[in-house]
């Protein structure tokens, strides 16, 4: 267990000392840029366009972390033999893969945290100045706690794009790799439109096979609950959780099976 | 291996949360899925950073899925309301898209259950197809079905048949159609020889509307006959009207069914004949009682 | 008493060509004992199959067939790995850590209780001469300094057996002066060393033992001294301001004499003639001795011998294992 904190602590450090801070910076001036352009342009509809922007915002950058680091994290180790000298020291596999995934979810959570926190500023900022007409045609209040809720879907959604990632790290080359996670990414968030393949199509064998796909493929679209907070609709806490623990899950499993393959590899 | 059956496991176990979730919390909350995130044609022409043809399939596809899903689903009130919509950004991401024109022609104008009963939108879209493309005759065509058979005024129907026959490739029995709407505004062969025309087209899915038309067309006639045979028999004395009284007196062998293959239905008190309810048929149009 | 690295019939194959799945056998049947304590030279040309040897007992890869023991357990086991270090062909760790990090991550997944973490990574840059570039980012390392650092993690848990790949590559003279006395340190503090080298002047500094391995197969194994191939020939001796008439006194004791430059020779002495004797009478003479080396048979020698002696030696186990299957 202590391996599997150090060697998530190091992957922290990394990523710390890599890209994920201009990522951020790019995300607050993206942000705060927008905000004030906006003010000068729309007529109260700014704060739910900075909430969709900044929701889209949290998921797209987040997605660049969790694909190109989560990809980097076994592949670059194992490209530039590094790992030699690491899985020389009393560490398993699975701990290593383990180590490897938690130290990346720690970034990404560091990452959603101060992107929330960004968010949270510039709305209080836009609610303070704006005037109360203006406030009356909003459809949610302006620092809306239940955007938390978008926020820890999308993190959870992250986290299960990052296990994708490194799946198929350990058994293919990085371009590979990415351009998997990035497929069953898009796919994934098709995932609804294949469950209503079942109302349009007459074939049965079309329907069933996509009626598998759906349940086969991570089922991302679920994850996706953007829309319905930024008009102020509910969202019932029995979907967040039975999500969260779907995508626990599919994550576990994706797990199980990258140290299952990099438990049989071979470092050339 | 245990980590096989372990990764096995762990996915079984997120399949049967996703279907519990699925059966818990419909994800097609009517009022949420029919949120359309931009509605705004040029807004999503920029966001698909130059990819708008491909753009106007989602869209296409996206469309196709509403009004499909809408009309089989039975459970809740079907609204069409993203049909325009969706439409039109399609139209305007591409367009040259001629199906997405020929669609919206057919079923924004379908009354409702079967469609949105919304032919101003069908003529909205159609009219956007010909700034496009002044030249296809089609939606010249389109535009005066709509006209002659949701509007019902053949008027201005006639007009764009007109306007259609005019253009280069136009087929020669569009004139002769023009002609047939000022004289005879009412006529079923007219409406037939369209409709006809609309199920020899090459979109299969035009072809099943159009069946379903030609079919509500015989059920008119079928009803003209039987109001016929009911009008010619004597009226019953205490008895309500009803086919087993008809058949009784040999007037018909068996009760009626309508081309669906639904039973008409006979009023018991005023004797007139309709399609019921539960026919596929039901609503007939309204165009055929006469306008003038 | 188990040795401290047994290893028996060890084979590897690596499946080469990517459409037509075929073996190249990169070990064949390797079988080696070291005793604890030792230094042990592992030697062998280039592709000998050194390093797949590292590798498996490392378990990077994996055997086709056979088995090792390091310590008296089977290769593999988590626990035998906190009492062993590695120093990889050509090592390479993380850009973006700084050598003190890189040693204090490395001992944190040793278990180097945190009191005694950062006195033993300092000894242990000072040791390996890594002065106050340990401050830097690893990227702005030279190779010999990264190697250096690989040598300096292998010794972070004070291990009982060291694995070393070619630990003098890339290092200049000065360290791999600085390597063959740590190595000798290592072996009077009775701690066992297993190092590969292409190098035979490596293995006479150092080691006890030594096993010369070509084209995947054990070539041969023993003392240095005791392989017969190894023993030497002779002496070459070069001397300056040596005098004529010394010349002429000397030339019948020589095999053959050279001149360099003015009053510089060198004499090449059969094994008969021993130096003690010789050497004070050329000093006698007012001549002066620059070097003295033994004159023997280079590994590489070796290995053109071996090879071209016998038919069905290392080129013979190649050409075999390219046609073997699993
Ligand atoms: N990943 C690999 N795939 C195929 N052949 C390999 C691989 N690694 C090493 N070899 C081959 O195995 C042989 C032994 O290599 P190696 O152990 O690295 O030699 P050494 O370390 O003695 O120089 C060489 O012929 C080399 O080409
Ligand atoms: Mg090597």
């Amino acid at each position: 267990m202590r391996a599997v904190r150090h060697i998530a602590l190091n992957v922290f450090r990394e990523s710390i000392r890599d890209r994920v801070p201009y990522n951020l910076v790019l995300f607050a001036v993206l942000l705060i840029g927008s905000s004030f352009l906006l003010a000068q342009l729309t007529a109260g509809q700014d704060v739910k366009i900075i909430k969709d922007l900044s929701l889209a915002a949290a998921s797209i950058f987040g997605l660049f972390i969790a694909i190109f680091i989560g990809i980097g994290l076994v592949s670059k180790e194992v490209e530039r033999r590094s790992i030699y000298s690491l899985l020389a020291k009393p560490i398993s596999r699975p701990q290593f893969i383990a180590g490897k995934y938690a130290g990346l979810v720690l970034t990404l959570a560091v990452n959603v945290a101060v992107m929330t926190v960004a968010m949270y500023a510039v709305l209080g900022y836009l609610t303070w100045i704006e005037s109360p007409d203006f406030k009356a045609s909003w459809e949610a209040p302006g620092p809306d706690p239940a955007l938390l809720k978008a926020m820890f879907l999308i993190f959870i959604e992250l986290m299960l794009v990052t296990a994708l990632a490194l799946f198929f790290s350990t058994f293919s080359s990085p371009l590979l790799s990415a351009a998997l996670t990035f497929g069953l990414y898009v796919a994934g968030n098709f995932n609804t439109e294949l469950r209503n393949f079942e109302h349009v199509v007459d074939s049965p064998a079309a329907a069933w096979g996509a009626r598998v796909l759906y349940h086969v493929l991570p089922d991302l679209s679920a994850f996706d609950v953007k829309t319905q907070v930024v008009h102020g609709f509910p969202v019932a806490a029995g979907y967040l959780w039975s999500t969260a623990a779907y995508g626990a899950a599919y994550i576990a499993a994706l797990l199980l099976a990258a140290m299952y393959i990099f438990s049989r590899r071979d470092f050339k | 291996m245990i980590k096989v059956l372990a990764a096995c496991g762990c996915l079984a176990a997120a399949v049967t949360l996703q279907v519990w979730r699925d059966g818990a919390f419909p994800r097609r909350h009517p009022d949420i899925a029919r949120l359309l995130y931009v509605r705004s044609p040029a807004a999503v022409g920029r966001l698909a950073l130059g990819f708008d043809a491909l753009a106007a399939d989602l869209y296409w596809i996206r469309a196709i899925q509403h009004y499909g899903g809408d009309r089989l689903n039975r459970d809740q009130p079907r609204r069409y309301e993203l049909l325009y919509p969706l439409l039109d950004l399609t139209t305007s991401l591409d367009p040259y898209f001629n199906i997405a024109y020929r669609f919206g022609a057919i079923f924004l104008s379908e009354a409702y259950p079967g469609g949105p009963g919304r032919p101003d939108h069908a003529v909205a879209l159609l009219r956007k197809g010909i700034s496009a493309q002044p030249r296809k005759w089609q939606y010249y065509h389109d535009i005066a079905f709509v006209h002659y058979w949701s509007l019902r005024d053949p008027v201005t129907a006639a007009g764009w048949f007109r306007r259609g026959a005019e253009q280069p490739d136009a087929p020669n029995w569009l004139m002769p159609v023009a002609a047939a709407m000022l004289t005879q505004g009412s006529d079923r062969v007219s409406a037939r020889f369209l409709w006809h025309q609309i199920r020899d087209a090459d979109q299969p899915w035009l072809r099943g509307r159009a069946q379903h038309a030609l079919r509500q067309l015989d059920a008119l006639d079928d009803i003209d006959h039987l109001d016929a045979i009911v009008a010619s028999q004597p009226r019953p004395a205490e008895e309500p009207f009803s086919w087993s009284w008809l058949v009784r007196l040999r007037a018909l062998r068996v009760v009626p069914v309508d081309p669906a293959g639904a039973p008409y239905e006979l009023d018991p008190a005023t004797g007139r004949v309709t399609v019921a309810k539960a026919s596929p048929l039901f609503p007939l149009p309204q165009l055929m009682v006469p306008i003038r | 008493m188990f040795p401290a690295i047994l290893i028996e019939d060890l084979t590897k194959d690596y499946p080469v060509g990517f459409w037509r799945r075929r073996h190249y056998r990169a070990l064949d049947r390797l079988s080696l004992s070291i005793e604890a304590g030792e230094v042990f030279g592992f030697l062998g040309p280039n592709g000998a199959g050194k390093t797949t040897t590292l590798k498996l007992l490392m378990q990077l890869i994996f055997p086709t067939s056979g088995r090792a023991e390091i310590l008296g357990r089977p290769i593999g086991h988590v626990d035998a790995r906190r009492r062993i270090g590695y120093l990889p062909e050509n090592p390479y760790f993380y850009d973006y850590l700084t050598a003190e990090e890189l040693l204090t991550y490395f001992a944190q997944l040793l278990d180097v209780p945190t009191a005694a973490r950062r006195k033993r990574v300092a000894g242990l840059l000072d040791r390996v001469g890594i002065g106050r570039e340990r401050r830097f980012q690893l990227r702005k390392f030279s190779k010999g300094m990264i190697q250096r650092v690989g040598i300096a993690q292998a010794l972070l848990n004070e291990p009982d057996v060291l694995f070393l790949d070619e630990p003098m590559s890339g290092l200049d003279p000065l360290g791999r002066r600085d390597v063959r006395s740590l190595i000798l340190e290592l072996r009077d503090q009775g701690r066992t060393v297993f190092f590969s080298s292409h190098i035979l002047a490596d293995a006479e500094a150092l080691c006890g033992r030594v096993a010369v391995v070509a084209g995947g197969r054990l070539a041969a194994e023993g003392r240095l001294s005791e392989l017969a191939e190894f023993t030497a020939r002779g002496w070459e001796l070069v001397v300056a301001n040596l005098a004529p008439e010394a010349l002429e006194r000397l030339r019948p004791l020589a095999t053959r004499v050279t001149e360099i430059g003015t009053g510089r020779y060198t004499l090449e002495l059969p094994l008969t003639q021993a130096p003690e004797r010789i050497i004070p009478e050329i000093a006698s003479t007012g001549a002066t001795v620059v070097s003295m080396n033994p004159v023997r048979e280079t590994l590489e020698d070796f290995f053109i011998q071996r090879i071209t002696e016998a038919g069905t030696g290392a080129r013979g186990a190649m050409a075999e294992g390219e046609h073997a299957r699993r």
